[in-house]
């Protein structure tokens, strides 16, 4: 149920983002969900994407830096306390959120420590895991 | 291996010749080559007179030390044919050196300037192990540089078949390797890497193209960064030594026994090692600055010229029977010392560093800048996409490990900053590694 996300390592200058997404464009690549963070001086963008191996291959004929990572997405109703309540189930199995960011919509990717434990823990609670078929079609 | 080696001379007689016979013509083209200048050049005679010394004067080699030193800015003051000992209708061609700043530095050349020049690249391609039967392939640049036709004329004369397909142009060089069989590169070793890069990216097959030997020269090559080149482009790398000031390539070369030392041409070139600082000869084996007079020079007569390399010079017997003395791969320049915080450093010194790092790129950038009042030192690496991890800890983990290891060999501790893959400028004459943008007091 585990979806991919693609990371890529960024400079911290002006257009490096920009081109990343370009090439994306220029593959057919539709973003469903990304992060960007820094560190002052570099970044790493993260991606959700609907054709995650078409993506990975193009970052890595351009000479990129990138790597694959397996995240959750959870799509939550759009009411209060709704991601209190994923967070609190993640927390009470033990484990350890990484980081999180949302997508389209109120869906949000989590990575965490230890995927396997914390998909099983969600499973069992009415919480909606999104696969990576289902991000195809999301609007 | 070596025993085939032996043998494999372009000029076995000179090449082998005892000690003492080597002496000998050294101090008889010496005193011959300064009774040259001497009359010839006026420039030489008011130095001569100047220092009180007259050709007469030298009568071993030791006696060298009478004599002027002259150095780039020598050549700049009698800028462009003030050293020039033969008619300028007996000059058949000109070179000048790729110097960065100011004017440039000419030299001239008259037939036989030629001549032996183009024997001396012959000598040491063949030490190269290239052989007559070899076809070679020029990704030097021609022009006023003395690299590329100097290996031309060298490679040319041993027999070889040279590809003249001169510098740039990554794909046609792929292309030629693949449908000329070329067997020998001549290139900058940047623009080697570059070339391997290219060609990896386009699916060119390094470990069965016909490649075998590349003879790179025109900018320092570490040791990481050759290891790096005959990994990837499976063939052997080897270096050369030369400077256009007293003449170009093949002063000196690297034989297949003794790996990373020059031999000179010493029956073409006398040269001391000294102190920079001081000016004092130094003894055999210690490094400093090499110096060098040519012997058998017509039209540019060069006296002790300061080559600015630091070099150690033996002339303890060789594995592959040569018996002119060699000089230790140069690694450092006296220019290019940095002075940081008061503590002397050499790029190469961080070259050394990086490429024994897994995940990094060789290449890389040096700046310099002050915070404070004091001296701060910034090195760009680039990052191979398989050191990538998708986590800010793994990559910081990673950075520190860079200063860690940085700081162990230098002593000081560097900012290090990732870059991204092939972000760092690849060039391909001299790379322009270091920017200095401190104050000047």
């Amino acid at each position: 149920m585990a979806v991919s996300q693609i990371s890529v390592f960024l400079e911290n200058r002006p257009g490096h983002l920009k081109k990343i997404l370009d090439a994306f464009e220029a593959a057919g690549v539709n973003v469903r969900g990304y992060s960007a963070s820094d560190t002052g001086d570099y970044g790493i963008a993260r991606f959700i994407l609907d054709k995650p191996d078409v993506a990975l291959d193009v970052l890595r004929k351009r000479g990129c830096a990138a790597t694959q990572a397996q995240v959750l997405c959870i799509r939550l109703p759009d009411k209060p306390g709704e991601l209190a309540r994923v967070m609190g189930i993640i927390a009470e199995a033990g484990i350890n959120v990484l980081y999180s960011y949302s997508l389209i919509s109120t869906i949000i990717a989590i990575h965490v420590d230890d995927t396997v434990s914390a998909e099983v823990a969600l499973q069992h609670q009415p919480i909606e895991l999104i696969s990576q078929e289902e991000l195809l079609e999301i609007l | 291996m070596i025993k085939n080696l032996q043998g494999n001379y372009f000029d076995p007689e000179i090449e082998t010749a005892p000690r003492e016979d080597i002496l000998r013509i050294q101090l008889e083209k010496l005193r011959h080559q300064v009774a040259w200048a001497f009359e010839r050049v006026p420039w030489y005679r008011e130095r001569f007179r100047d220092l009180g010394v007259k050709p007469e004067d030298i009568r071993s080699l030791e006696d060298v030390r009478l004599l002027p030193f002259t150095d780039k800015q020598t050549l700049r003051d009698t800028y462009p044919f003030g050293l020039c000992a033969i008619p300028l209708d007996s000059v058949v061609r000109l070179h000048s050196s790729s110097g960065t700043t100011g004017k440039p530095v000419v030299i001239g050349y008259s037939r036989r300037d030629l001549d032996v020049w183009s024997d001396c690249v012959a000598r040491m391609v063949m030490m190269a192990g290239v052989t007559p039967a070899d076809r070679v392939q020029m990704a030097f640049g021609y022009g006023m540089f003395t690299g590329g036709f100097g290996l031309h004329y060298g490679c040319e004369k041993l027999g070889c078949m040279i590809v003249p397909a001169g510098s740039g142009n990554t794909e046609r060089h792929l292309m030629m390797i693949g449908d000329y069989s070329t067997t020998v590169l001549i290139a900058t070793p940047s623009y080697a890497l570059h070339m391997c890069e290219v060609g990896e990216s386009l699916g060119f097959d390094w470990a069965s193209s016909s490649l075998r030997v590349g003879l790179f020269g025109g900018e320092p090559c570490t040791l990481g960064m050759r290891r790096e080149i005959e990994r990837r482009m499976h063939i052997i790398c080897t270096d050369n030594y030369g400077l256009t000031e007293v003449s170009g390539p093949g002063v000196g070369g690297e034989c297949l026994a003794a790996r990373d030392w020059n031999h000179i041409n010493e029956d073409h070139y006398l040269w001391e090692v000294i102190n920079p600082v001081t000016n004092e000869p130094l003894p055999e084996g210690q490094e400093g600055e090499l110096v060098l007079t040519p012997l058998s020079k017509e039209a540019f007569p060069v006296m002790r010229y300061r080559t600015r390399d630091l070099t150690r010079v033996t002339t303890g017997p060789c594995a592959c029977g040569r018996t002119h003395a060699r000089m230790s791969k140069v690694r450092a320049r006296t220019d290019d010392m940095l002075i940081v915080r008061g503590a002397n450093l050499f790029p190469s010194q961080v070259e050394d560093v990086l490429v024994g790092i897994q995940g990094l790129a060789p290449h890389y950038r040096i700046v310099l800048d002050n915070e404070a009042g004091m001296d701060r030192i910034t090195v760009m690496v680039e990052l191979l996409p398989d050191a990538f991890s998708d986590s800010f800890e793994q990559m910081d983990h990673f950075r520190q490990h860079v200063v860690d290891r940085l700081r162990q060999a230098l002593l000081i501790t560097p900012i290090v900053k990732l870059a991204e893959p092939g972000s760092i400028e690849r060039t391909v004459g001299k790379s322009k590694r270091v920017e200095d943008k401190r104050e000047k007091f």
